[in-house]
């Protein structure tokens, strides 16, 4: 029972960070941008959220850093892609080994204290799904907002509708009147800041320092976590625990006393993500203008 | 047509010139690089009225009306509405002075519902119940039903031209400016939407322009017509006091021929006569239930059989979306089947495998030109051996003079006109491309022949090429399978009309047993 809990509770606790990515990741691609770059966001937000942290000497103001970081990244690729029409996947790349650069050059000896665990009583004695659901840093609980209002914003607001329409159909949005490539770097800022937010979270909040290259791919899970959910919110959700809960047993299992081949065990997540496109990517249909630029013309 | 457009046309309004014009464009000019496709047009509309807005393809139509609607700048000019002068630099400037414009390929989005389609381009917050009750009421005003809650993606194209009205009526639009209405819709459809445009301008005192490249429709629900070519205005017409020929003679600037008359101008009845008999060949294509579906897993033919013989021109009628470029797919080798046979020549090919079909003796003409039919970016001499290598190539090496003299050949035996072998395809105009594609399919001696929408976007003389030169591929003993949403083209050369209605065939009959009306219905799934 107690290696269930464990394992339970690790795995929402590593989902936590690519959720909030995730929700950014998930608005991006559904106003049409395959957002590559998110990698990037994530080691950036990290990055900034130690170096400020420990400059102001306060984990939460490290955390706002994180965000902006990852608003910076995205508001150069929007600049690039969805201004100067430069090939998005271009753009991402170059950000991605940019910032893993730029992070890996600056890295500095900080220690950051962890922010202030928020634990609530009497829930988080609850057996099995106790520890997992009420006994994480505080931050994690704005998920329990921001869920709710990225559906709204996504499926409920104009400005989702238009952003919807730019990803399905970016020329007939076009002709209704809308700013096809304003929505689409709305998205990515938004975008930005969620990821810039999931980064400093895992930096400040869970490791407590920043080590070179700390994302290590995760930006790349949750891309593939949006493509497994078929591009719906819930399907987004329920990709990013998978993830989390195969991340939870890479480093569970030893602890337990199972022996696995280690170099397995770090692939075992990425493995995963793996199939798990094979088996659902197929199934689904993403926007049907994801990824294509637009540029307005005669045609 | 219906006589009832006729009799309802309001007396006096459209032709008397008295009245201040709705809507009147000035001294139009827009250049595109060295392209001149607006050249000084005036174009002055009367309140109340249909006016059709008549030209080829490339006659500066469409971008006249892009203009009024703001999607395209104009170098020169003014616009005025209702006698003051007016900006339109965008299409929501357009939309505040009243002008509303249903495109040829429709501002729809194909996974949004009806709902959240008519309310796209708006401003304010969202409200879902209201925007339902305006589909259902603007539906009500005009005649226009269809559900709110349904998604564009599963409506018919027919049913898509009624969101795309409500879409553009529930702004309550002084103009409503159609390009190419009926270019995807059947004759039925056609009519139902004529009546629309004639109740929009009676009963609500709407104006409309009708562009279109097809004079039936012009002759039938228009009350004036302004003819354009080459850019220009070449002349201003009431409808009720000219013919099809005069239309064809100002459209075109010349007399036309047997080939040009039915797909360029669209006149079916008065300038076609049916001649054509079917031969008696062997069957060399040869098509057994055959079901295909997309990677999706949409199914995209459910069935389809049919069959060619050698020295006859089978014509694929259908509206757009039925299958058509899933059949032409599937005979390029660019589709596997699921079940079902696909014989050429009496033996059976793997469809799906690439070249496969090449090899058996089919020649394809797709249907887009640029993605499939050629590379843009190679010469035109590369281009009219990409079929063909082994004849140019001797084991691994592609002899440049081989492939030079072969193209040369080419060139002069097809009248592609092009400064030199060496010069890019993408440098060529549309009907000099598509008679490359022709060129290296027929090099290659195919045994049948697949043309999908051989003249589409081209201009009349590349429309009678293309024309003269499916109807000679046929009388050489090729089995032709013309796949082509203009019914026109088909009924000029097809012997026999297969009709394809949601990836299988419908219906069969000889060209000279064409009834329209049950053509129509086929095509529209209402009989089998």
């Amino acid at each position: 029972m107690d290696s269930i809990e464990l394992i339970l509770a690790s795995a929402v606790r590593l989902a936590i960070p690519l959720a909030f990515a995730a929700l950014g990741e998930w608005i991006a691609e559904r106003a049409g941008t395959l957002n590559i770059s998110l990698e990037g966001m994530m080691l950036g937000g990290a990055f900034t959220a130690v170096a400020g942290a420990h400059m102001t000497g306060s984990p939460s103001a490290g955390l706002a850093f994180g965000v902006a970081a990852g608003l910076l990244v995205a508001v150069v690729h929007a600049t690039f892609s969805h201004r100067l029409s430069v090939n998005t996947y271009v753009v991402g790349l170059t950000l991605n080994v940019l910032v893993l650069g730029l992070t890996s050059f600056l890295i500095m000896r900080t220690e950051s204290r962890q922010v202030d665990k928020l634990t609530i009583p009497l829930l988080s004695d609850i057996p099995v799904v106790g520890p997992a659901l009420f006994d994480q840093r505080w931050p994690a609980y704005l998920l329990i907002g921001l869920v709710p209002a990225a559906f709204w914003l996504v499926h409920r607001s104009r400005w989702g509708l238009e952003a919807r329409a730019a990803g399905e159909n970016p020329g007939s949005a076009d002709v209704s009147g809308i700013d096809v490539n304003k929505r689409r770097r709305q998205a990515l800022m938004i975008c930005g800041v969620l990821a810039g937010f999931g980064g400093a979270y895992l930096a400040v909040a869970e490791v407590g320092t920043f080590n070179q290259n700390m994302t290590a791919g995760r930006g790349y899970m949750v891309i593939a976590a949006v493509i497994f959910g078929g591009w719906l919110l819930r399907g987004t959700l329920a990709g990013v625990l998978v993830f989390g809960a195969a991340d939870a047993m890479r480093l569970a299992l030893p602890a337990l006393g199972y022996e696995l081949n280690p170099q397995f065990l770090i692939a075992s997540p990425y493995l995963l993500a793996l199939i798990a496109m094979t088996f659902f990517a197929k199934s689904h249909r993403g926007p049907a203008a994801l990824g294509q630029p637009f540029v307005r013309g005669i045609t | 047509m219906p006589p009832s457009t006729e009799q309802s046309r309001p007396a006096g309004t459209a032709v008397n010139g008295t009245a201040v014009p709705s809507v009147e464009l000035s001294h139009i000019t827009k250049r595109f690089g060295s392209v001149l496709a607006c050249d000084d047009v005036c174009l002055s509309v009367n309140p109340g009225e249909i006016h059709g807005l008549l030209g080829q393809n490339g006659a500066g139509k469409s971008t006249l009306m892009k203009i009024l609607t703001g999607l395209v700048t104009p170098d020169h000019g003014e616009i005025h509405m209702a006698g003051s002068r007016v900006s339109v630099n965008d299409p929501l400037a357009a939309a505040g002075l009243g002008i509303a414009m249903v495109h040829q390929h429709f501002s729809l989005v194909g996974r949004m519902k009806v709902w959240e389609n008519v309310t796209l381009g708006e401003r304010g917050r969202v409200d879902r119940d209201q925007a339902r009750r305006l589909v259902k009421e603007v539906g009500e005003r005009y005649g226009l039903v269809v559900d709110p809650d349904a998604h564009v993606e599963n409506l018919s194209t027919g049913e898509r031209q009624r969101v795309e009205l409500i879409k553009c009526l529930r702004r309550d639009p002084g103009l409503l400016i159609l390009d190419e209405p009926t270019s995807v819709l059947t004759l039925a459809e056609s009519r139902e939407l004529f009546s629309v445009l004639r109740r929009a301008t009676t009963d609500e005192h709407k104006t409309v322009i009708l562009i279109s490249h097809k004079l039936d429709e012009i002759l039938h629900a228009t009350d004036r017509v302004t003819i354009m070519r080459g850019g220009a205005v070449v002349a201003r017409r009431d409808t009720a006091g000219t013919d099809v020929r005069e239309l064809a003679r100002e459209m075109v600037g010349r007399e036309l021929s047997k080939w040009t008359a039915a797909s360029a101008v669209g006149a079916m009845d008065a300038l076609i006569v049916g001649e054509q008999t079917a031969a008696e060949g062997e069957v060399l294509l040869r098509l057994t239930d055959v079901h295909a579906t997309a990677r999706d897993g949409r199914p995209l033919l459910r069935g389809l059989s049919l069959q060619v013989r050698a020295g006859e021109i089978l014509g694929i009628a259908g509206v757009e979306g039925n299958g058509q470029a899933a059949l032409g797919d599937l005979l390029s080798s660019l589709l596997d089947v699921d079940s079902g046979t696909v014989e050429v020549c009496g033996s059976a090919v793997n469809a799906g495998k690439p070249g496969a079909m090449h090899r058996a003796g089919v020649g394809v003409v797709p249907e887009d030109r640029h993605g499939s039919g050629c590379v843009l970016d190679m010469s035109v001499a590369e281009n009219l051996v990409l079929a063909d290598l082994g004849e140019v190539a001797s084991g691994m090496f592609v002899s440049p003079r081989k492939l030079r003299e072969r193209a040369a050949r080419l060139i002069d035996e097809f009248d592609i006109s092009v400064p030199s072998p060496d010069t890019p395809m993408r440098l060529l105009s549309g009907g000099n491309q598509q008679k490359v594609v022709l060129a290296r399919e027929l090099a290659a001696r195919p045994k049948v022949l697949v043309v999908a929408q051989p003249t589409r976007g081209l201009d009349v003389g590349a429309i009678e090429y293309m024309t003269e030169r499916i109807y000679r591929a046929a009388q050489d003993g090729i089995a032709v399978l013309l796949i082509s949403t203009e019914l026109e083209e088909i009924l000029t050369l097809a012997h026999r009309v297969a009709v394809i209605h949601r990836g299988a065939v419908v219906g069969e009959m000889k060209r000279a047993d064409v009834d329209l009306e049950r053509l129509g219905m086929m095509m529209g799934g209402q009989i089998a």
